[in-house]
Parts: structure tokens; C-alpha cells; sequence
């Protein structure tokens, strides 16, 4: 049994945009913002296994296991940046670190 | 040994100057006063050394300034008649003047730069009469330039001073624009820049070039001799100290017009229209010097008109191709000239500083040593028969007269007026000054000095007339020394006619002495009730020297200006730096309006990222279909 491309690459972009979505919308909360982020990653990572799965070429699914490497890196990194930012000013509204206003 | 004498002529003045320029605030000031005089007089002794080792007209080449494809300019120097005579004079009359600053300058704080300024002005002009390549005389010509700028507004924090020498500078730099051209001129046509060499080159060119080259170089003299029209500098370049107006207009600086015209007229001489020229200019300056002495008010002044005056009669000899002639007066009246000034100066700094004629009066008794030398330079200036001014002004004349000719008797005519109005406005000077009632003066040691340093000088003027008698004394020596110059084909009048001129040319001075007297010997009191009222008329006409500055003003300087304020207000500032100003100004603008995009806000800036990929992928989604 083997999906259609079209079918995966139509389920990675509604997850994308769901993502984005989330990210935008929900910047309230950076934790939110964060999972908004691991979604677009896992569509784009679903993208790579489709494309991989497509042409029978490994590439795409090594591509996406240094991903899933790089994506847990990201998010040890970023969650003690939260913590450090909630330390700092007792919130993790996004709005209100706009120190870098130009 | 010639070699020698002449770089040490030179080059004793110039390290005085760079020593008293360099150290001069260091060292003592007995120190540099005994320097810049001991520099100025060895230079004088070289120039006697010189004189007695002077066998002929020679060309020493002293070193190699530069040589590049067919331009060589060495650093040559040319002895002859002309420019011995001159170097003895510039010595010997500097020399004194040095002296005399001394004392004259005694409570001013600044001598370290007068006495560098006064050195080196000395040295420019031994070089501008030593120079034998036309590039070294034209260093001298801009460092005698340079150094009468600096001199007369020596005196600088008084705006007037400032100006005036800033006149001087502007007035003299027009010539020196003619004298550049005529160089480059003169090159291109020739290929040497050697006035031994140019001089004897003429004939290879025609008449129509020398011609332009001859009025090139008289706009040149006219700027540096101060005559007709770029006569304006003079009388204002009375603002410097005494001793430089008596530099300026005695030994050097003015005749410098005048030795330049000399010395070329081997070249420029085949041209009768060049010729032309120089002697109207020169009768037409004569002339105009000497009206306008007539009504100054300033004794400096009166002096500063009568230099033009007198550098008006040189250049009329020279245009009448005497050049001997022209060179003699030249002489006597840098003795006359530097004896009226320092005289002059003298009897400034015993009346407190002041400079109005009809203030002064009774001195002849209050100081009998200025009174006796200034009358001798005040005969000499007018001509008075047996005088040396009265000999030198005449083998002008009778030579102006025997080149024949309407134009050239008209201009003696014109030079036998001038002599009666110069008679007259001496004796004027003589009468206002040192006649009248008892004067007050204020005496002080240095004056004993100064009035000792103008009993040479009178003598010098009085006999100057020994150096070239009219033949039928015997002739003179300067005719003999001179015979060697290259032109002096000359026509020489008879005797008959040379007494017949002479006698003529006494009468009208002796009837200048007259009128004066009676004007304002006899009838002083009513002239100094007349002095009283504001000058009208053709009085004031002549006083501000025939409207000539106000001329300028409204023809040269008024347009100028409104020229430059045009510029200023309206190309510079309203549109170069307009538009320059509005090119920042939109750039920052522009900078301002993106800047209120980044916000600090996260949120904005992951939009604004959602938006260009969004605006990416419409485009390739357009391109893809």
C-alpha cells in the first residue's frame, strides 16, 4: 500500500500552515509559540519521508533523523530560555520583550 | 672671486631673515637688530666688492635648478651695468633703512618678524635684479610681492592695515598674471627662458608679437610700479611703518616695474607700438601722481602719489628707450625718495603720530636736521637746477624730446607740466610742514638717531647729479658704465639744445617754488583757514586721486561682490547645498519610516517573515503556471 505523494504533501502543508498558524496566533505564550514551531518542523520532516519514500532514495529520511537530532537541541536550548525570560520579567507574553524595538 | 661675492650678496640676506624668522623670539633683541643690520650691510659690502672686481657684462652660473627635455632653467646670475648699479643702490639705501627701523620700531614687540619680513624683502629683490633666467626673476618679483604684503599690513589687527596690504597683494597679482603668460609666451617662442638670450632673439619674431610681449610685460610693470590703472595699491600701502613705505617706494619693490621694462628692452624695444605704450603709461602716471599729490592732506600720502608720480617718469624714459636715463632717475630717486620718507618718518614720531599736513608747522627750527635734509629731498623731488632729481628728471625729458616725433613732444609737454605741478606740491609739503609758527615736538633719543641715517641720503640726492652729467659738463659716468648695454643708439642733441632744455626745465621749477611760496608760504594762514572746510570739487576730485578707487569699486568690485553673493546665497547655498541637505534629509526619512517597523515585537516580525514567504511562493506559483 503506498500513498500518493500529493496525499502527503497536502497533509505536511495543512500541518505547516496549522504551525505558522499557531505561532502567529498564540504569541500569548512562547512555550505555544514553541510548539507552533515542532509542527512546521514535523510537516516539513513529513515532507522529506514522502519525497524519500517516493523515489526510494534514503536521503530524505536520514535528512529528517538529523532533523528530529536538531529539533530536540533546539528545544532544550529554547525551553531554558523560557524559563530564563519567565525569571526576568514573570510572564511569557511575547509582546512584552520588545527591548530589540529600533 | 665674482661667484663668491654674489652668492654671499644673496645669501646674507635671506639668513638673516630665516634666522630672525626661526630664532628671532628667542634671541635678544639687541641681538637681532644687530643681526638683520650686519646681514643687509655685508650684503652691501659684496655688492662694492663686486662693483670693484666688475670687469664686463658676465654670466655666472651658480648651480642647476632643473632640466627637463629642452626646459633648463640654471640658477644663473647676470652683472652687467644695469643690475650692478641696482644691487649697489639696494644695498646701500636698505642698509640705512635697516638702521633707521631700528630706532623707529624701538617700542614695538614684534621685531623678530619686521626684521625677518625686512631681510627677506631684500633678499627678493636682489634676486629679482640678479636673476638672469626669467623664472629666478620672477621669484624675486613674488617674494618682493609676498614680503611688501606681509609688511604693509604689518600692523594687521587693524582691519585697514589688513586690507591695505591685501590691496596691494590683489593689485600687484593682476600684473603678475601678465608676467606668468608672458613667460610661457616667451618660452614657446624662443625655447629659453635666458633674458640674455631672449634679448637677442627678437628680430626672429614679428612685430606683432613683440608688440604683445612688450604690453604683457608693461601690464606686469604696472602692477608692481604702481602705474596707470593698477595704481591704486600705492598710497594705500601707506599703512605699514614708516621704514617700509621708504622700502617700498625708494630701493625696491616699484622699481621693480621699471627694471623689468630695462632689462627686456633689448627684446620688446624693436616695437615702436610697445614702446608707445610704456611711455604714455608712463606720462599719463606721471601726471596723475603728481595732481593728486597736490591735494593729500596725509604727508605720507603726498609722498605715495609723488613715487608714482616719479615711477611714471622712469617709465617714460624707458619707453623713450633711454635707459640709462630712466636707470639714473631711478637711482637718485630711491636716495631722494628713501631721504622724503624717513624724513617723513621722523617728523611723524616727533609729532606724536600724526599725519595731517595741516596740523604740522614750525619745525624747521624744532628739528634743523630733518628740516635741512627733507628741504634737500624736497628740491630734488622738484627738480630744483643742480640737484641730482633736477639732472636725472631732465636727461628723461631730453631724451623724451630728441625721439621726436608728436606723440613723444606731447609727453614732454605733459612731463614739463608734471615738473611744475611736482615743484609746486614739494614746496607746498616744505612750506605746510616746516613753516608757520613755533611747533611742538616730542623728542626722544632714538629721533637724534634717525635724523643722523638722512644726512647720507641728502648728500647722495644732492650730488646725485655727479653720476651722469649732461655732456656738455663733461658728460657723465653712468652714460660711459652703461654704453655697453645693448641698446643705447640713441639720438644725441647738441649742446645748444641740451642747455636750452635744461633751462626751461629749471624755470619751471623755480616758478613751482614760486607759486607755492605765495600759496602757502605767505598765504598759510589762509590756507589752513580753508583746510578747515570740507574739500569740494576739483579739490576733492584730486584728493581721492580722480575717483580711481571709486571707480573700481562700482565697476570691478560692486559687480564682484553681488556676483559672489549670488553664488553664495543662491547656486551655493540654495542649490548645491540644498540639494544635499534634501538628499539626507529623504534618506533619513526614508530611514525613520522602516524603522518604525521593527517594533521589538516578535509577533511582527514572524508576520512579516509569513508574509515574504508567502509573497516567494505567489511568485514562483506564478512563474510555475
Amino acid at each position: 500500500m503506498s500513498v500518493p505523494l500529493s496525499h502527503v504533501l497536502i497533509v505536511a502543508s495543512l500541518m505547516f500552515a496549522m504551525g505558522l498558524g499557531c505561532v502567529v496566533a498564540w504569541r500569548a505564550n512562547v512555550i505555544m509559540m514553541l510548539i507552533g514551531i515542532e509542527i512546521m518542523l514535523n510537516a516539513v520532516m513529513l515532507t522529506f519521508v514522502g519525497g524519500s519514500a517516493h523515489w526510494g532514495i534514503a536521503d530524505g529520511q536520514l535528512f529528517s533523523l538529523m532533523l528530529m537530532a536538531l529539533t530536540s537541541a533546539e528545544v532544550s536550548l529554547a525551553l531554558a530560555m523560557v524559563v530564563y525570560l519567565h525569571r526576568r520579567k514573570q510572564t511569557v507574553n511575547t509582546d512584552q520583550f520588545d527591548s530589540m524595538k529600533g | 672671486m665674482l661667484p663668491i661675492y654674489l652668492t654671499f650678496m644673496l645669501l646674507l640676506p635671506l639668513l638673516g631673515g630665516l634666522t630672525c624668522a626661526v630664532a628671532g623670539r628667542k634671541l635678544p633683541r639687541a641681538l637681532v637688530e644687530v643681526l638683520a643690520c650686519a646681514t643687509v650691510w655685508g650684503s652691501f659690502a659684496c655688492a662694492v666688492l663686486a662693483a670693484a672686481a666688475y670687469t664686463g657684462p658676465q654670466v655666472i652660473t651658480l648651480a642647476d635648478w632643473f632640466a627637463s627635455f629642452d626646459l633648463a632653467i640654471p640658477i644663473s646670475l647676470y652683472l652687467d651695468p644695469l643690475s650692478l648699479s641696482m644691487v649697489v643702490m639696494i644695498g646701500f639705501v636698505c642698509g640705512l633703512i635697516h638702521v633707521y627701523s631700528v630706532f623707529y620700531m624701538r617700542d614695538d614687540e614684534d621685531y623678530a618678524r619686521y626684521f625677518a619680513l625686512l631681510n627677506l624683502f631684500v633678499f627678493a629683490m636682489l634676486t629679482l635684479v640678479l636673476g638672469e633666467t626669467l623664472p629666478l626673476l620672477y621669484l624675486g618679483w613674488e617674494g618682493v610681492g609676498f614680503c611688501s604684503y606681509l609688511l604693509i599690513g604689518f600692523w594687521y589687527s587693524d582691519p585697514n592695515n589688513a586690507d591695505a596690504g591685501r590691496k596691494a597683494f590683489i593689485t600687484t597679482r593682476i600684473g603678475d598674471v601678465a608676467l606668468m603668460i608672458a613667460l610661457a609666451w616667451l618660452f614657446q617662442l624662443f625655447g629659453t627662458l635666458s633674458i640674455t638670450k631672449a634679448n637677442g632673439m627678437g628680430f626672429l619674431m614679428p612685430g606683432s608679437v613683440i608688440t604683445m610681449l612688450g604690453i604683457l610685460f608693461l601690464i606686469a610693470a604696472m602692477g608692481k610700479s604702481a602705474q596707470m590703472p593698477l595704481m591704486v595699491w600705492l598710497p594705500d600701502a601707506m599703512a605699514g611703518p614708516t621704514p617700509v613705505s621708504a622700502m617700498i617706494h625708494a630701493a625696491t619693490m616699484v622699481t621693480a616695474g621699471v627694471y623689468l621694462l630695462a632689462r627686456l628692452l633689448p627684446l620688446i624695444g624693436s616695437s615702436h607700438a610697445a614702446l608707445a605704450a610704456i611711455s604714455v603709461t608712463g606720462g599719463l602716471t606721471a601726471f596723475y601722481g603728481a595732481t593728486c599729490a597736490l591735494a593729500q592732506r596725509d604727508l605720507k600720502r603726498v609722498l605715495a602719489y609723488s613715487t608714482i608720480s616719479q615711477i611714471g617718469y622712469m617709465m617714460l624714459g624707458v619707453g623713450a628707450g633711454a635707459v640709462t636715463a630712466a636707470t639714473f632717475h631711478l637711482l637718485v630717486h630711491a636716495f631722494f625718495k628713501a631721504l622724503l620718507f624717513l624724513g617723513a618718518g621722523c617728523v611723524i614720531a616727533a609729532m606724536h603720530h600724526e599725519q595731517d599736513i595741516y596740523k604740522m608747522g614750525g619745525l624747521r627750527r624744532s628739528l634743523p636736521v630733518t628740516f635741512w635734509s627733507f628741504l634737500t629731498g624736497a628740491a630734488c623731488l622738484a627738480g630744483i637746477p643742480l640737484t641730482g632729481g633736477f639732472f636725472s628728471k631732465d636727461s628723461i625729458l631730453l631724451a623724451v624730446w630728441l625721439k621726436g616725433g608728436v606723440l613723444y613732444q606731447a609727453l614732454y609737454l605733459l612731463g614739463l607740466l608734471t615738473a611744475l605741478i611736482t615743484a609746486f606740491y614739494s614746496f607746498r609739503l616744505m612750506f605746510l610742514v616746516f613753516g608757520g609758527g613755533n611747533g611742538h615736538v616730542h623728542r626722544s633719543s632714538g629721533l637724534t638717531v634717525m635724523q643722523v641715517v638722512l644726512i647720507p641720503l641728502a648728500i647722495l640726492g644732492l650730488f646725485g647729479g655727479l653720476l651722469d652729467l649732461p655732456s656738455y659738463l663733461g658728460g657723465g659716468y653712468l652714460s660711459g658704465f652703461f654704453a655697453t648695454l645693448p641698446v643705447t643708439d640713441l639720438p644725441t642733441g647738441s649742446h645748444e639744445q641740451e642747455i636750452v632744455l635744461q633751462v626751461v626745465a629749471g624755470i619751471v621749477a623755480l616758478l613751482g617754488l614760486l607759486v607755492a611760496y605765495f600759496r602757502y608760504g605767505k598765504g598759510r594762514a589762509e590756507r589752513m583757514r580753508e583746510a578747515q572746510a570740507q574739500p569740494s570739487g576739483l579739490f576733492a576730485f584730486l584728493a581721492q586721486g580722480w575717483y580711481f578707487d571709486k571707480l573700481y569699486h562700482l565697476v570691478l568690485i560692486r559687480p564682484y561682490q553681488a556676483c559672489a553673493g549670488f553664488l553664495s546665497e543662491r547656486v551655493d547655498r540654495g542649490v548645491i547645498d540644498a540639494s544635499v541637505d534634501g538628499l539626507s534629509a529623504g534618506v533619513g526619512g526614508v530611514g525613520r519610516l522602516f524603522g518604525r517597523w521593527s517594533t521589538g515585537k516578535v509577533a511582527v516580525y514572524l508576520i512579516s517573515f509569513a508574509a515574504g514567504g508567502a509573497l516567494i511562493l505567489c511568485y514562483l506559483a506564478w512563474l510555475a503556471l
